[in-house]
């Protein structure tokens, strides 16, 4: 709304958001609730785009980075990522996927 | 026919934001964390679901701390008068922290309660946060630490079911110990879960009824203050 009060744009086509994997960000209630909020706004029909950002970890111990390890058998439908190096085991530590943000708007002049 | 004006290509832009939808609140936790570093202040926020056993765990702690140095409780969770007159007559500053209906504490308002404190008289700050766990793990307040409270009587799941609150812990109390059997629950499984996830969390086994582990958790929260085990 900043935005649109900033830059007074005809219209917005989008909002790209850009979430982590390790939020408890659920896409689809997002949606919805983006949708119930915009619709009495200016910048109703816009569409919200959600990209996830992929966990990764980084380990002190054997100085690994990259995806972190799943405890693929702990729930029935999803992976949960956890904070267990892949490579040796021991603890590592989130460097990505805690982002919430918007990344950029999409906009008419 | 209705006419349509599509922008043409030159006409559409792209913003660039990177605007951080959390940061509000992750730059009050700051603040808040910076004030209580000045005060030499140790805090800890305490969550857990509803009946874990987080407002009995605090006033055991303020049973046995308040005599040997400053306490402070914030109670974000729903509190019984009884609840708060024990932890007031052990001798901590008390304020509650009312959110109505809502599922997490965040760093206003803990903030907010941070300024009726008497910071000069306390050394320790024990958040209670309401009982949920999934919010208060996306809303940090500024604590030092963070201690997740599971007890064996929410089954032997709890874990698994709730990965990112025990991803964003320093500390496990797995509390109930006394009624594991009847429950049927293993704690060492419960505790095995915790590792998966963040190998090297501290867990503590407790049972607020018998005192067992009680010590251990006060040992846990400032180990580095020596007054503490005075």
């Amino acid at each position: 709304m900043q935005f649109v009060s900033e830059k007074q744009p005809s219209e917005v086509r989008a909002v790209r958001l850009a979430v982590g994997e390790l939020t408890c960000v659920q896409h689809e209630q997002l949606r919805f609730c983006y949708q119930s909020l915009v619709g009495q706004t200016e910048i109703k029909g816009s569409a919200l785009e959600i990209e996830t950002v992929p966990a990764e970890v980084s380990c002190s111990h054997c100085q690994y980075e990259g995806a972190p390890r799943y405890w693929d058998e702990a729930l029935a439908v999803e992976l949960v990522p956890t904070l267990q190096c892949p490579q040796c085991g021991k603890a590592a530590e989130a460097v990505r996927g805690h982002e919430c943000a918007i990344r950029s708007i999409q906009y008419v002049s | 026919m209705i006419p349509t004006i599509e922008a043409s290509p030159a006409e559409i832009y792209d913003i660039e934001l990177e605007h951080s939808l959390l940061e509000a609140n992750a730059e009050l936790a700051r603040k808040n964390q910076q004030l209580l570093d000045r005060h030499g202040i140790t805090s800890i926020d305490i969550m857990g679901a509803i009946g874990s056993g987080k407002t009995t765990l605090i006033s055991k702690l303020a049973k046995k701390l308040s005599n040997r140095l400053g306490l402070a409780v914030l109670n974000g969770d729903a509190t019984t008068a009884d609840d708060v007159s024990i932890i007031a007559d052990a001798g901590a500053q008390v304020i509650q922290l009312a959110t109505v209906n809502g599922c997490h504490l965040d760093a206003n308002l803990v903030g907010k309660a941070l300024k009726r404190l008497d910071l000069e008289k306390v050394n320790l700050i024990l958040i209670e946060n309401i009982g949920n766990l999934i919010c208060p793990a996306e809303f940090p307040l500024g604590s030092r630490s963070r201690i997740v409270v599971v007890s064996v009587t929410e089954g032997p799941y709890m874990v698994k079911k709730h990965p990112h609150m025990f991803l964003g812990a320093d500390i496990v109390v797995i509390n109930k110990l006394d009624l594991a059997e009847a429950m049927g629950v293993k704690v060492e499984n419960l505790a095995s879960d915790v590792h998966k996830l963040k190998p090297d969390i501290r867990v503590i086994p407790t049972s607020c009824k018998t005192g067992a582990g009680i010590d251990d958790v006060i040992a846990a929260v400032a180990p580095q203050n020596p007054r503490l085990h005075a």
